[in-house]
């Protein structure tokens, strides 16, 4: 039961991936070849509450691969990690969507 | 056949164009790597599977799928020790 | 070279890429800092890659692929190694 359990939450995790990775090539696509470019860069910090390595190397990876957003620094205690952010105009939603994919690996990896 | 390989050719090597257009384009290094980091290794995925299904064997597919995942384990691994190199250097000039 | 679909694709692509590797020469030589020039190295082995890629297609040996995987490998450590040393660099 639990191995079946084990199985989906991987299919899910892939798939979710996927989805992301095609959604963040389009942006960023879109945002190069169109004339006026609205980004705007800036930084944000943000607590972490994954503790194994291998959960810190899934989730910097999705990170830098979602879209607008590119891992810059865990700081030496693994509790702090610095983003940074291309689309800057709406911060709060940037910050959820970066906690609901911390909560998916917490849950992934437990 | 011929059609499906055709558009994963054109559109991989239509994201690589785009990712050296962004490089030129952007303004700071770390829109520039956002645009190398992603688009270059979603060109090379497309590429793959296109040359994959062009030749069409067991060998093939299983390189192939070795080479995508060593990409996209490695390439925001780049990423990471090139903008944190980049930003000590800055924090030590100010 | 007679005109086969496959053909001209490749052709096309092979343009397309060019013109990439053209772009990031410029941001090779005229680079402000030298973390510029890291990155378009980076993305010029992207760019091999994508060539060998469709000469295995064109002259249809799937040897080429061995290739790939090679600069793949040399091309991470490459970036890792240059990096590292100028974040350990005495100033």
């Amino acid at each position: 039961m639990r191995i079946v359990k084990k199985t989906y939450f991987i299919v899910e995790f892939v798939l979710f991936y996927m989805v992301k990775l095609v959604q963040a090539n389009i942006y960023i696509a879109f945002d190069i070849v169109t004339p006026k470019m609205h980004t705007m860069p800036d930084f944000i910090t943000l607590p972490l509450k994954i503790k194994s390595d291998f959960g810190l190397l899934l989730f910097s990876n999705l990170v830098s691969m979602t879209p607008g957003s590119l891992t810059i620094d865990i700081n030496e205690e693994k509790n702090c990690i610095e983003i940074h952010i291309l689309y800057n105009q709406n911060k709060e939603k940037v910050r959820t969507e970066i906690e609901a994919i911390q909560n998916k690996i917490n849950y992934l990896i437990n | 056949m011929i059609f499906i390989i055709s558009i994963f050719v054109l559109l991989g090597s239509a994201f690589i164009f785009i990712a050296a257009l962004g490089l030129l384009r952007f303004d700071n290094l770390y829109s520039r790597m956002h645009a190398t980091t992603k688009a270059t290794s979603f060109g090379i995925l497309l590429l793959i599977i296109g040359i994959a299904l062009f030749f069409n064997s067991g060998i093939i597919w299983i390189k192939s799928v070795l080479v995508i995942l060593f990409i996209y384990l490695t390439a925001p691994l780049a990423a990471h020790s090139v903008a944190k190199s980049y930003k000590e250097k800055d924090e030590k000039m100010e | 070279m007679e005109l086969e679909p496959l053909n001209i694709i490749s052709v096309i692509a092979f343009i397309l890429l060019l013109s990439a590797m053209l772009i990031s020469l410029y941001r090779l030589i005229s680079g402000p800092t030298v973390y510029d020039r890291i990155v378009s190295l980076d993305l010029i082995a992207s760019i091999v890659m994508g060539f060998i890629l469709l000469y295995s297609m064109v002259v249809n040996k799937a040897l080429y692929f061995d290739v790939v995987i090679i600069i793949s490998l040399i091309s991470f450590i490459g970036t890792i190694s240059i990096s590292t040393y100028l974040k350990t660099k005495k100033q």
